[in-house]
């Protein structure tokens, strides 16, 4: 299923937060194509503060309620957010922390101290291994388990398959992709693959359309307005 | 010709941050170069196609959209085998990784991202090899 958003559009955040939240179910791998770097970290940003931000507020009441009431919390998994994995490919891990700390988002140190929120450079965790990644993923799905949270959202930029270019890119991310099932039952990661169009744009339909595994994998395009004819 | 009308030594300079481009740029034309600067690394590939010869150094970031700096400078490397290229990133990529990566690209040199200017200018200067080419007078800084 394609989805498109224009980021120009009035409600474009809330569209791009609903695709992640309402029509990206745990247990699925889809693919995100942003148009630019700037595009990218808005999207990333919004979604840390909806769910990290809101999650410790969320603790943060129920703490003091608790404390009001007198009585121990029982229910100490409801409130545990979810991780959040940020692999930038076009910006480094510090330039992410800064700008999530300029947009609103409060004590980023704290929330990666405490496990909520993971940063780490794509290149590095595709090279030298490039199961490095889904090695990574696997051992978050695993915490949250452990941690009893409601699961890893983990929004991985692939440039590094355009990095080198040459034939073997397609095939490369062809490969990667396919590694990744469209849903797994019971899994509690939202896989995200995030595509730069600039990247993107460079392959060709048939690829495209291997990426998604004949459209079995959700796609959501953000476009800019300017680019439509 | 006197050494005012010598041509500049003429750089190409990419990144897709626009910031870092024209702090580069300005500097870099302080210190007596001739800049061609772009944020899109497909426009900065036509224009050195456009006139490969009158370029004497490519600076380009390696982690750039659509065209990376690994394949940038392989493909000005075949338009101009002479050219010299200069990769520069914020990451932490070392050398011998590149190497293994892609051991058939030919690269002149890296730099680390924050750079000074001076220490730039110095980068190219050793790797062109030719401070005439500069406007004369003029003065690292």
């Amino acid at each position: 299923m394609k989805t498109l958003v224009r980021t120009e559009s009035k409600d474009s955040e809330e569209s791009i937060q609903r695709w992640f939240d309402k029509e990206v179910e745990d247990g699925e791998n889809t693919i995100l194509v942003y148009p630019n770097t700037q595009t990218f970290r808005q999207i990333y940003t919004k979604y840390v503060k909806d769910h990290l931000v809101s999650a410790r507020k969320q603790e943060v009441e129920e703490e003091e309620n608790n404390n009001n009431n007198n009585s121990s919390r029982d229910n100490n998994e409801q409130s545990k957010s979810r991780i959040i994995l940020i692999a930038p490919f076009y910006e480094t891990v510090d330039s992410v922390k800064n700008h999530l700390s300029a947009f609103g988002v409060e004590n980023v140190q704290g929330q990666i101290d405490s496990g909520s929120l993971v940063m780490a450079d794509s290149f590095h965790s595709f090279f030298p291994d490039s199961n490095g990644m889904k090695k990574l993923i696997d051992s978050l799905s695993e915490h949250a388990r452990k941690e009893g949270r409601p699961g890893v959202t983990a929004i991985v930029d692939v440039g590094f398959f355009f990095l080198f270019g040459g034939d073997s890119k397609a095939a490369d991310l062809i490969s990667y992709e396919a590694s990744l099932a469209p849903k797994t039952q019971d899994g509690n990661v939202k896989g995200i693959s995030c595509y730069h169009w600039g990247n993107y744009e460079t392959l060709t339909e048939r690829d495209k359309e291997l990426l998604t595994q004949g459209q079995k994998k959700k796609l959501l395009e953000v476009r800019e307005i300017r680019n439509y004819s | 010709m006197s050494d005012n009308k010598k041509p500049l030594a003429k750089l190409l300079i990419v990144d897709d941050d626009s910031d870092i481009v024209q702090v580069l740029k300005m500097g870099l034309l302080k210190n007596g170069f001739s800049v061609d600067a772009f944020t899109n690394p497909q426009e900065a590939l036509q224009s050195f196609k456009s006139d490969a010869a009158s370029y004497c150094l490519v600076l380009s970031d390696i982690r750039m959209p659509s065209i990376s700096g690994i394949q940038l400078s392989k493909k000005v490397k075949e338009v101009n085998p002479n050219v010299k290229v200069v990769l520069m990133t914020a990451f932490e990529m070392r050398d011998n990784e590149f190497s293994k990566v892609f051991p058939s690209i030919r690269v002149d040199g890296f730099v680390q991202k924050p750079i000074g200017i001076k220490e730039l200018t110095d980068k190219i200067l050793s790797l062109i090899g030719d401070t005439k080419n500069r406007k004369k007078g003029d003065e690292v800084e």
